[in-house]
């Protein structure tokens, strides 16, 4: 902490509060977001017709035209607001780093796979919104061409543990910072959240073999 | 057979042009129950009289002999040398001003701290000192009493990584102390103006709840319970602030 030798005396401002509280609600609504979405995109492996039926309803009602930009809009808002706190100084990043080495503590740790993973989300989800929302309607058929090209196949597989680590870690730490989780059970939320990455990667992996072996 | 230990140590006068930052290595024949505190007034016996430390109770109350062990904070006579590998590495704490070798001034940062988050009650009552002091519900002077136990060694502000990359946190040991005002019926300070002291980026709002402080506390403060209802309190102050009209 700074010794302070101003003389001034700042005004008291609650923007940090609400930029807090704006991080922590679109944090939610992306990881519920997600939750939905691997719904639509695993709903292929009970069959394509499934998830054509998913996603013509979900195109019938708009949701998908209008909640797909809602949603982009919320990623990129929850990137600006989260990215207050990630170091994009070279000293800060210099600190971090060391300092995570040093304590080999496992939630710092998080954190840095947290911020790591944000990055190439904020680029790969990106490319993944726009190649979707620009070439509706969504169709097992027209996914699975797209994966068994090739190059989609290993851009979703970069992807897919990406999300699923940011999501899994942030349903962690927003228990922690927010005091769901106290000292008492914060075991137990650490085990979910691994459980819940693990299983999650899983079904992904699971539906992008499934898309592999689609005939289209 | 008694384990050979070999003490890396950080060295460093910055009173002395001479000096620069460099490492020594000492080598100490393990003792039962040795601590660090041990080993380290050892080294400055039998080996070098220079070496600079801090301690005073060695019985983890005073909170000055907290270093970097082996790259975690914690205190040096809490420590057990039997606990640690063969080798072991001895920093500073990070963050505070560097008196020389291990010993840092945390003085300075606490007090600075202290009168930032104004860590004192605040009251209106004229102090009568022919009555009795007023009663308090055991409970709650327990409650108050856990998180009195703070030692101000440290520690918990060289763990964060928030502390580390930003020097304008407060850190832990000031929400902790924040918190136990609050619990306090005594001081007549209300959430609006405890949210204008911690309500802030460099207060909790700057938190990212690594939890290295939780990790490494030698008290084993609630930290984690604390950060979390501060955060929580301070949040809704600031959203019934926005839905009250009249100020």
């Amino acid at each position: 902490m700074a010794v302070n030798t101003t003389t001034y005396v700042r005004s008291p401002s609650r923007t940090s509060a609400y930029l807090d509280w704006l991080q922590m609600l679109t944090g939610v609504a992306l990881i519920l977001f997600m939750w939905s979405h691997m719904i639509l995109v695993a709903s292929v492996n009970l069959g394509a017709g499934v998830m054509d039926a998913l996603a013509h309803f979900l195109e019938k009602t708009y949701m998908a035209q209008v909640g797909g930009p809602i949603i982009a809009c919320i990623f990129l808002l929850h990137f600006v607001l989260a990215a207050r706190k990630v170091p994009f100084r070279v000293d800060q990043q210099t600190t971090i780093w060391k300092l995570s080495r040093q304590l080999r503590h496992t939630d710092t740790y998080l954190w840095l796979i947290q911020v790591v993973t944000a990055m190439i989300i904020l680029i790969m989800g990106s490319i993944h919104m726009w190649t979707v929302l620009t070439d509706l309607p969504i169709q097992a058929a027209k996914s699975a061409a797209r994966i068994q090209g090739g190059f989609w196949l290993v851009f979703y597989l970069i992807l897919l543990p990406m999300v699923e680590l940011h999501v899994g870690i942030g349903f962690y730490r927003i228990a922690v910072k927010w005091g769901f989780s106290r000292r008492h059970d914060r075991k137990k939320y650490k085990r979910f959240e691994t459980y819940l990455t693990a299983i999650f990667i899983t079904i992904g992996l699971v539906t992008l073999v499934r898309f592999l072996l689609l005939k289209t | 057979m008694a384990r050979r230990l070999k003490f890396n140590i950080f060295r460093y006068n910055p009173q002395d042009p001479d000096s620069s930052p460099h490492t020594d290595t000492f080598f100490l024949e393990e003792t039962e129950s040795m601590s660090l505190f041990i080993a380290l007034n050892q080294i400055r016996e039998e080996q070098d009289s220079s070496l600079q430390f801090d301690f005073c109770c060695r019985a983890g109350i005073c909170g000055a002999c907290a270093i970097m062990i082996n790259g975690k904070p914690g205190l040096a006579c809490h420590t057990l040398t039997d606990e640690l590998p063969e080798e072991i590495t001895l920093m500073p704490l990070p963050i505070f001003k560097l008196i020389g070798d291990l010993s840092v001034d945390t003085g300075t940062w606490f007090r600075a701290m202290y009168e930032k988050v104004e860590s004192w009650v605040h009251t209106d009552e004229t102090f009568d000192p022919n009555t009795d002091e007023g009663r308090m519900d055991n409970a709650l002077a327990e409650e108050i009493y856990e998180l009195e136990r703070c030692i101000e060694c440290g520690c918990c502000v060289a763990a964060c990584g928030t502390a580390n990359m930003r020097e304008d946190f407060v850190g832990a040991v000031a929400m902790n102390r924040i918190a136990r005002f609050m619990m306090d019926p005594r001081d007549e300070r209300t959430d609006k103006e405890y949210f204008e002291i911690i309500g802030t980026d460099e207060g909790i709002f700057g938190c990212m709840g690594l939890l290295g402080c939780e990790d490494v506390c030698p008290k084993h403060l609630p930290l984690q319970d604390q950060l979390g209802i501060l955060r929580r309190k301070m949040g809704w102050s600031a959203v019934k602030q926005l839905f009250r009209f009249k100020s």
